[in-house]
């Protein structure tokens, strides 16, 4: 995950997602491609919005290269969705900001909960279980498993 | 649910005096994915609770493995029927399909293909017509990938969380095995395996109880035993948990099944068989401490290395 956009020529279009403090980000990016007179599309996120995301990421052709600037608490979301639709690495670039945090599997009851990313231990928000936090990571619910802790 | 078939048909799980983490599978003589024992109502019974209370747990698929469940449908029926006649038959004309179960009376007709000819999806309906738990493993990318599993009976972990994960990622928390280069040689192994060709391998651990369902999700009521063990009790209390594991190759998805039929046995019977009370207490003697702390036995241990201890002292003394 990149900290600055960066412009990567020969695309056949450009598609910028983020946020209104994204969209500073991608500020230069973006002029650069309208200087150069090339294809673009600007899709203005919100929470609300994202289902209509998949939807847009989904009709896209082949050469288009997408640009996502969100929060971090966004931005796994999306960029599963842009790797579920078939975008590789080649053709994104993530930028996230804010706070830097993990979710936790919990191991009893499933839910997600959010930790910090040096966090060793937590109590689950739902079935109240202390969790000991592992490395064992699923890139399906983008979390690592709390396991029941022993101490 | 403790063992109550013929000791001799145990699938006692040692050859040697030591154990370490290894590739031993080994081609399957009688080529078949199931087994039903004397245990198998009671266990239909467990089995179909468990997926009635609690799917999430017990069930999990990506829609992609849609035609994939169904040939793990066909190939399940199919042994039932090859293995069972008795048991089990099935009535196939063109697509339309109707299995029956004497065993529990039942009788299923369904459209062959057709999801919606079952009330739910295909790998959940057969899996409640057997004692094994049924993981489907998709191969693309050069890799396997867990897309889609009925499991019950899971050894302390959680197909809910490793649900769509490579076959890396589901054994990493295996201490050593990355280390020594296990889940790749293992990997490699599972993806040259051929049709036709189907393999199986036993996997053991201890367990303070004779619960079948030791899932990760509910560690909490049945870890607490580990902490009750005694030299007094652990005959009747700990039990040794096989594994019985088969791979099989579906060639039309190029996907595997593999299947896990868990036998438990209590160490009191284990004891009845003196060699091999003494082979296991060599090997629970010189079990590394990374192999002891991940199959869960460093609470317990020392006691049941004395109830072992106790039981080759009255061997001796006979």
């Amino acid at each position: 995950m990149s900290i600055e956009a960066v412009f990567i020529k020969g695309k056949r279009k450009y598609i910028f997602c983020s946020d209104e403090y994204g969209s500073r980000v991608l500020s230069s990016v973006f002029e650069h491609v309208k200087k150069e007179k090339l294809a673009y599309e600007w899709y203005h996120f919100s929470a609300e919005k994202r289902e209509w995301l998949e939807e847009f990421l989904s009709k896209q052709k082949m050469g288009t290269f997408l640009y996502v600037v969100l929060p971090y608490s966004e931005l796994y979301t999306v960029q599963m969705m842009a790797k579920r639709i078939g975008f590789s690495s080649d053709e994104t670039q993530y930028i996230g900001y804010g706070e830097k945090w993990i979710s936790i599997f919990c191991c009893r009851c499933h839910e997600l909960n959010r930790a910090e990313e040096q966090q060793t231990e937590l109590t689950c928000h739902q079935c109240r279980l202390k969790l000991e936090v592992s490395d064992h990571y699923s890139e399906l619910h983008h979390a690592f498993l709390g396991y029941p802790a022993t101490g | 649910m403790k063992w109550t078939g013929d000791l001799a048909h145990f699938p006692y799980p040692f050859k040697d005096s030591t154990y370490r983490y290894s590739n031993n599978s080994i081609p399957m003589k009688q080529p078949l994915s199931i087994e039903v024992t004397p245990s198998y109502k009671k266990e239909m019974l467990l089995k179909r609770k468990l997926l009635s209370d609690h799917p999430e747990r017990c069930y999990q698929s990506l829609l992609h493995s849609m035609t994939g469940q169904w040939e793990i449908v066909e190939l399940v029926i199919d042994h039932l029927v090859s293995k069972y006649p008795q048991d089990f038959s099935v009535k196939k004309e063109n697509n339309s399909w109707i299995f029956t179960n004497k065993i529990l009376d039942e009788k299923i007709e369904f459209i062959f293909g057709e999801k919606n000819s079952l009330p739910c999806e295909p790998l959940f309906f057969i899996s409640q017509h057997v004692q094994e738990d049924l993981i489907y493993m998709r191969q693309r990318d050069d890799n396997l990938y867990l897309d889609a599993g009925q499991l019950c009976f899971p050894a302390n972990w959680s197909l809910a969380f490793n649900i769509g994960m490579k076959f890396k990622s589901i054994h990493h928390p295996i201490p050593g095995f990355k280390e020594e280069g296990l889940d790749q040689r293992i990997l490699q192994f599972l993806m040259r395996l051929e049709a036709g060709t189907p393999w199986e391998r036993l996997n053991w651990s201890l367990m303070a109880g004779d619960r079948l369902d030791t899932s990760l999700e509910t560690f909490d009521q049945w870890g607490r035993l580990r902490k009750q063990v005694t030299s007094e009790n652990a005959g009747e209390l700990v039990h040794i948990r096989v594994e019985v594991q088969k791979l099989f190759r579906l060639p039309r998805t190029n996907s595997i099944l593999f299947s896990i039929h868990t036998h438990l046995l209590a160490l009191e019977q284990l004891a009845t068989n003196s060699e091999w009370v003494q082979q296991f207490y060599e090997i629970l003697s010189e079990l590394p401490a990374h192999i002891i702390e991940y199959k869960g036995i460093s609470n317990y241990k020392k006691a049941v290395l004395e109830y072992l201890e106790k039981q080759l002292q009255q061997v001796k003394t006979l």
